[in-house]
């Protein structure tokens, strides 16, 4: 256990720091920010007979699956990112930028086994409107694995309108970094239960991507996408959402509501950690889970001008709070939570943990977290030294991969 | 039977007979020449030479002609920009399709595609390579066209002309020497039934044209002749016209069988629904099959393409790509089914560098090869439930798996 109480210098450190913090935007004290508990579990393969009980685990230890899914409709946002064709070189994807089928399957089979009513697998894969059952197909991925871990589970694309009638604005509580509220596919609100299944990962633009980052995949890009209709969302997503979250260069439809500030910077370094938090605030995580598993370092995707690799960290992790975890996250990473735009992961970007805190969507002080099951430092995963040698050279050539 | 010829188109530019001497030793044995009577000692040279002479304005017997495009990655009007369709995936142009049709309207005739590179084009030499390849894969023939720098640069035994026409050479030599694969069958999950003609031309044409690109790999069915329905998992029927008595009968034995028909109309009222996973079609159960019957009058043979891949199923892709980027495949089968080929293009620039393709399909052994190499190493094959998994080194634009059950 990792909870340590604060000296008085560390609260007044923190509380003027969390003073300037909120002259400079939407913000809470860092000390009101909630904190929540974080499970850390050793696992060093997807075998069922390894995974299963190990994710059961971490449930029992955040308090239960059951007093969170029992008798409730479960939305769980996964991620595939990137296409299903693009591979680091002959690893499977789900070994090292997709969370793996296992991890949701199993995930899946105990919120069944807990009672969950209904289950759902929410992504918007890229620039499709294609079912998700064909999309992982692409990837060698076997739906049925999926469908099949508890009843009534299913897939829905929410990268356009999906099976809903029309989209669900979600709206930002404090108000919003970049965009005030979010038009979304119903998924998203017709649920009790929001639930992150990541990959830890590095992430070009963002530094990191965890639990809170794995959220913006949740736009549908009919509204938010390069092929977005100016007035009203397109009929079917095409493109990626560059243009209107990254650069700036174009609003969302007009039918959802616009960014706050046009004015403001265009720099996807500012944006997307802005964005990233503000889809949180408005649908946030009830149940945050990342596996590390397996999965690679240099960047979220083998399209990544780095020089990446396929790693085995042997590591899943999961809380109730998506800020709390991923803040243990960064520490798995070798990375400081507390670390801030010039320091890594963040050398070029906004932190969208200590946005986040500011925003009083969590904490990221690990000596405000509670971390249960295996300790930090016997899995952590040295991304930050991975970091560190690696930028020390110049990055590979590009190859021709897709 | 086929005429097996390599033609080549004589460049205009080329004079003197004695040229013909730069065929010698290569696969191309039949000359395309122009009908100037300056052209008349080259003809007499290249019969003399034991070369076929040939007129496209009067092709000879056993050989079909058709237009095709130069194959390849789109670029745009600004130099080297690519063209990216709607989903952002590289356009390509292949001539793939058109080879097919050709194939099945007249199965006994060899297939030449007519499509010299642009009047200012200066072609690099792999460039050569996926022109050649993009036909010689599908069972046809392309037309070997010189660019006209290239042309003129033989002419004058200047060595920029030695890579690019070694592959030239190279290309023709390989294809030349695998006669025996343009025996074996095409394999299928889609049988598209068509006339290909007058109303239904441009619709049903295109259709052939975006579900290659699409990767879906389908049969030529003429709405003349009985369906060869055999190894098929679904139909699609698109024409204008009424499903004669004939054919319809056909196609419900195919269904209640267990196969599926797309299409934009049938006959009789259809009442089991079932939910169709794509938003333009309606799914109806009929016996142990489905007819997923189009909501609109099919207009967009982009969307019937898209659509009926996801009808059908990426369970059912019989080859799947990884890394390959704009890439295409043509899966054939022996005659004792013992052996397969499979032939992969890749459009881009150059070829893959950590490529893996899924085929469909029990084998135990692979060979790999490409016109540099008669077998690549360091293939690495893993077998898979019903497939294999072939990992690729890095390889040029054309490969041949040779697969053995």
């Amino acid at each position: 256990m990792q909870c340590h109480r604060q000296t008085r210098r560390e609260w007044l450190l923190k509380t003027s720091a969390a003073a300037g913090a909120w002259l400079a935007g939407p913000s809470l004290t860092r000390a009101a920010a909630p904190t929540s508990r974080v499970a850390v579990a050793r696992c060093r393969t997807y075998d069922q007979a390894e995974l299963l009980p190990v994710m059961q685990k971490m449930f029992d230890q955040l308090g239960g699956l059951g007093k969170l899914v029992k008798g409730k409709t479960v939305a769980i946002k996964i991620n595939l990112t990137g296409s299903p064709t693009y591979r680091l070189g002959y690893l499977p994807l789900e070994d090292t930028h997709y969370t793996h089928p296992q991890v949701i399957a199993v995930a899946a089979h105990l919120m069944g086994k807990a009672g969950a009513r209904r289950i759902r697998i929410l992504e918007s894969p890229m620039s499709t409107a294609e079912p998700i059952e064909e999309y992982v197909l692409c990837a060698n991925w076997e739906p049925r694995d999926i469908l099949g871990a508890a009843p009534n589970v299913e897939f829905e694309n929410t990268n356009y309108l999906g099976q809903g009638k029309k989209y669900v604005r979600l709206t930002v509580p404090y108000g919003g970094y970049t965009f005030p509220a979010f038009d979304l596919n119903h998924s998203y609100q017709d649920c009790d239960v929001f639930v992150s299944i990541a990959k830890m990962k590095e992430h070009f633009t963002a530094g990191i991507t965890l639990s809170m980052k794995n959220c913006f995949g949740i736009t549908p890009c009919t509204i938010y996408g390069s092929g977005a209709g100016i007035d009203e969302p397109s009929a079917t997503p095409k493109g990626g959402r560059t243009p209107v979250v990254h650069a700036g260069n174009r609003q969302p439809s007009k039918s959802a509501p616009p960014e706050k500030d046009p004015a403001s910077p265009r720099q996807d370094t500012y944006r997307v950690p802005r964005t990233v938090v503000d889809l949180n605030g408005a649908r946030p995580v009830h149940l945050a889970i990342v596996e590390g598993i397996k999965t690679m370092t240099g960047g979220e995707g083998p399209w990544i001008h780095e020089e990446l690799a396929g790693v085995a960290p042997g590591v899943i992790f999961a809380g109730l709070n998506a800020v709390t975890t991923d803040a243990v996250g960064m520490a798995l990473m070798g990375f400081d939570p507390m670390a801030d735009r010039g320091t890594p992961p963040f050398e070029r970007c906004d932190s969208t943990l200590k946005l986040a805190e500011e925003a009083g969507l969590g904490t990221r002080d690990l000596s405000r977290i509670e971390v249960i099951g295996t300790p930090i430092k016997e899995v952590r995963f040295d991304f930050a030294a991975i970091r560190k040698k690696r930028r020390a050279v110049a990055p590979p050539p590009i190859g021709v991969r897709g | 039977m086929e005429a097996q010829w390599t033609p080549m188109r004589w460049p205009s530019a080329w004079k003197d007979p004695n040229a013909v001497n730069l065929l010698q030793g290569t696969g191309i044995d039949c000359l395309v020449i122009g009908a100037g009577d300056d052209l008349a000692p080259v003809r007499s040279r290249a019969r003399e030479a034991g070369l076929h002479v040939a007129d496209l304005a009067a092709p000879p017997a056993g050989v079909a002609v058709v237009k095709g495009e130069w194959p390849g990655v789109k670029t745009g009007r600004n130099e080297g920009q690519t063209q990216t369709g709607p989903t952002g995936v590289p356009w390509v142009d292949s001539n793939g399709w058109a080879i097919r049709l050709a194939r099945a309207e007249q199965p006994e005739a060899q297939v030449w595609v007519d499509a010299p590179p642009a009047a200012n084009a200066v072609i690099a030499a792999d460039s050569y390579l996926i022109a050649m390849a993009d036909s010689a894969a599908y069972g046809g023939r392309w037309i070997i066209s010189l660019d006209n720098a290239l042309a003129a640069a033989m002419d004058a035994q200047k060595p920029e002309a030695e890579k690019p026409w070694a592959r030239v050479k190279e290309t023709a030599a390989f294809f030349a020497a695998h006669q025996a694969w343009r025996e074996y069958a095409p394999f299928a999950v889609l049988g598209v039934i068509s006339d290909f003609s007058g109303a239904n031309e441009f619709f049903s044409r295109e259709l052939l044209n975006l579900l290659a690109r699409a990767g879906q790999h389908c049969r030529v069915l003429l709405k003349r002749e009985p369906c060869a329905t055999d190894g098929l998992r679904a139909l699609l029927y698109a024409d204008a016209e009424p499903l004669t008595p004939a054919l319809r009968k056909q196609i419900l034995d195919f269904v209640e069988g267990g196969g599926l028909l797309i299409t934009h109309q049938w006959p009789a009222p259809l009442e089991r629904e079932l939910p169709a996973p794509v938003d333009g079609f309606s799914m109806f159960a009929v016996g142990k099959g489905k007819i997923a019957i189009s909501k609109e009058p099919p207009t967009d043979p982009y969307a019937w393409a898209n659509d009926s891949v996801i009808l059908v199923s990426h369970r059912y892709d019989l080859v799947r790509f990884w890394n390959g980027g704009a890439a295409a495949s043509y899966y054939t089968v022996s005659p004792d089914r013992r052996r397969a080929v499979v032939h992969l293009l890749f459009y881009s620039y150059r070829g893959p560098d950590a490529a893996t393709v899924r085929i469909v399909g029990r084998y135990r052994a692979v060979r790999v090869a490409t016109v540099d190499s008669p077998q690549v190493a360091g293939v690495q094959m893993e077998a898979r439930k019903d497939a294999v998994e072939i990992h690729l080194p890095q390889v040029s634009q054309y490969v041949a798996l040779q697969l053995e059950a």
